[in-house]
This record gives structure tokens, C-alpha cells and sequence, in this order.
């Protein structure tokens, strides 16, 4: 077991531990601290899989821009300390625990049976490749990105308009 | 060369999959809304680290996983803002965010 090895069981732990916070935290800020973990451990795996692009997207666009929307929306939605905790009933984390584990031994079940245990072939994927297949195969799903973002903009800003119109 | 731990498939998509779990679990266990978005992003995350991972490692002679994985995260930024748009609209209307108390979404 080499350094490589030990710093990517690091990460792994790192991100599980995270996710499993993001779950499981009686606080929406324990919470959201849970997710940025999780995020940035994914984006090491990234960095592990040789697309470093992706990586730094990951960190841009999700560290960067949807947990600091949604830490915008905690802060917005009324004070902290007047909430109830985080968690409902025991019975249902039976049932969300229930369904969540059968549909992971189905998944581990698939996984094994599908997917041959091989090693690594050669990956070479630079930004480069992947600017000449977003300009040159995928036009239309890029330029469609585009227009989505857009009119979820306009669906945000008129959402804002019609709460302030009724009041 | 490859029998390193991090140049198998099946420690990401386990990772992968371990994301997915929680997520499930978040969505349907938390109470508020803000609870079940965090859980919605970590099954995205889940979902987007899975098709680089089978990029690389099942068809590594294109990129179409990661160019995906790349409007993943568009999607997922456009659909917080309409999500948090919405909460903060229902938090005006009934001064709470619980999901289960939610019967209409109508005006």
C-alpha cells in the first residue's frame, strides 16, 4: 500500500463520513457543512479518474454556487433556534432505512453481476477533448443548458415578484 | 500498474452507491424541505461521480460521461434556484418549511 493509496482511503472515508452527516445531523447547518465535505470529496475522486476539469467544476459550481444558495435559504427561512430538530419518527427512519437498503443490495447485486472487476485502461481526457465535444457532438443539449438556465432564472425572479405582488 | 486500490471501478461506484443510500435515507426521513434539497444534491453528486467513474474506466475512448456529468451540475444549479425559490415562497405563505404539513401547492 502506497501514500497514493492511503491519502484516497482518506478521501473515501472523508466523503462517506460526510454524506452520512448531511443525513443525519439534527441541524440544517450540520447539515450543509455534511454536503460541502461530501462535494469536495468527490472531488478528489475526480482528481483520482484524470478529469481534473471536472473536478474544479465541482468545486466551483457546487462548493461555490448551490450550497451557498441553499445556506442563503436557511438563512432566510426564520430563525434557527425556534426550529424542532431535524428528525421525524422512528418509524419512519425504519421505513426510509427499509428502502434504502433493499434498493442497495439490489444495486450491489447489479453492480457485482454486471461489471467485470477489471483494471485501469489508458485515460487520457483533456479539456481540450472535452470543449471539441461539447462545440462539435453536443450543441444542441450545451445550447439547451443554456436556455434552461435562463428561463430558471426568470422563474426565480418571478416567483420573488408574484410573493411581494400578493402581500 | 493497475492493481492499485484507486484503478478499480467498484470502490467509486460503491462510493457512489453509498451516496444514493444516504440520499434516500435524507429524502425521506428529514422534515424540512431544506433537509430533503441537501439529500437531492447528494444523489446528484452520487449519479455524476458514477458516469465519470464508468467514463473511465468501461469506455475511456470518448468523454461522453464526463461532458454528462458537466450538465449534471448545470441542472443541478438551475434546479436549486428554482427549488429555494419555491421554499422561500411557501415559507412566506405558511411561515414553515415541513414537508409533511404541505397539502396544495395552489396560488
Amino acid at each position: 500500500m502506497n501514500f497514493a493509496e492511503i491519502i484516497f482511503l482518506f478521501i473515501i472515508a472523508v466523503t462517506m463520513g460526510g454524506a452520512a452527516t448531511a443525513v443525519l445531523a439534527g441541524s440544517v447547518v450540520y447539515a450543509i457543512m455534511g454536503l460541502v465535505v461530501t462535494m469536495f470529496g468527490v472531488a478528489a475522486l475526480y482528481v483520482y479518474l484524470n478529469s481534473p476539469f471536472v473536478a474544479l467544476m465541482q468545486i466551483l459550481i457546487y462548493v461555490g454556487a448551490v450550497t451557498v444558495l441553499i445556506a442563503f435559504a436557511v438563512m432566510l427561512v426564520g430563525p434557527l433556534y425556534r426550529r424542532p430538530k431535524e428528525w421525524t419518527t422512528a418509524g419512519k427512519f425504519g421505513a426510509a432505512l427499509g428502502v434504502a437498503l433493499v434498493s442497495l443490495l439490489l444495486f450491489v447485486r447489479f453492480v457485482t453481476e454486471t461489471f467485470p472487476r477489471a483494471g485501469a485502461p489508458s485515460f487520457e481526457m483533456t479539456t481540450k477533448d472535452i470543449g471539441r465535444l461539447f462545440f462539435d457532438d453536443l450543441v444542441l443539449p450545451f445550447e439547451l443548458i443554456s436556455l434552461l438556465i435562463v428561463v430558471a432564472i426568470l422563474g426565480a425572479i418571478m416567483l420573488a415578484l408574484f410573493a411581494r405582488g400578493n402581500k | 500498474m493497475t492493481d492499485f486500490l484507486y484503478n478499480y471501478l467498484h470502490v467509486y461506484l460503491f462510493v457512489a452507491l453509498f451516496m444514493l443510500f444516504c440520499g434516500i435515507v435524507g429524502v425521506v426521513y428529514r422534515r424540512t424541505l431544506i433537509g430533503m434539497l441537501v439529500s437531492l444534491e447528494l444523489i446528484m453528486n452520487g449519479a455524476g461521480l458514477n458516469l465519470v467513474a464508468l467514463n473511465r474506466f468501461v469506455s475511456p475512448e470518448n468523454a461522453y460521461g464526463t461532458a454528462f456529468t458537466l450538465i449534471i451540475m448545470g441542472i443541478a444549479a438551475a434546479e436549486a434556484a428554482v427549488a429555494l425559490g419555491i421554499i422561500i415562497l411557501i415559507f412566506r405563505k405558511y411561515r414553515h418549511i415541513e414537508g409533511g404539513d404541505l397539502r396544495e401547492m395552489r396560488d
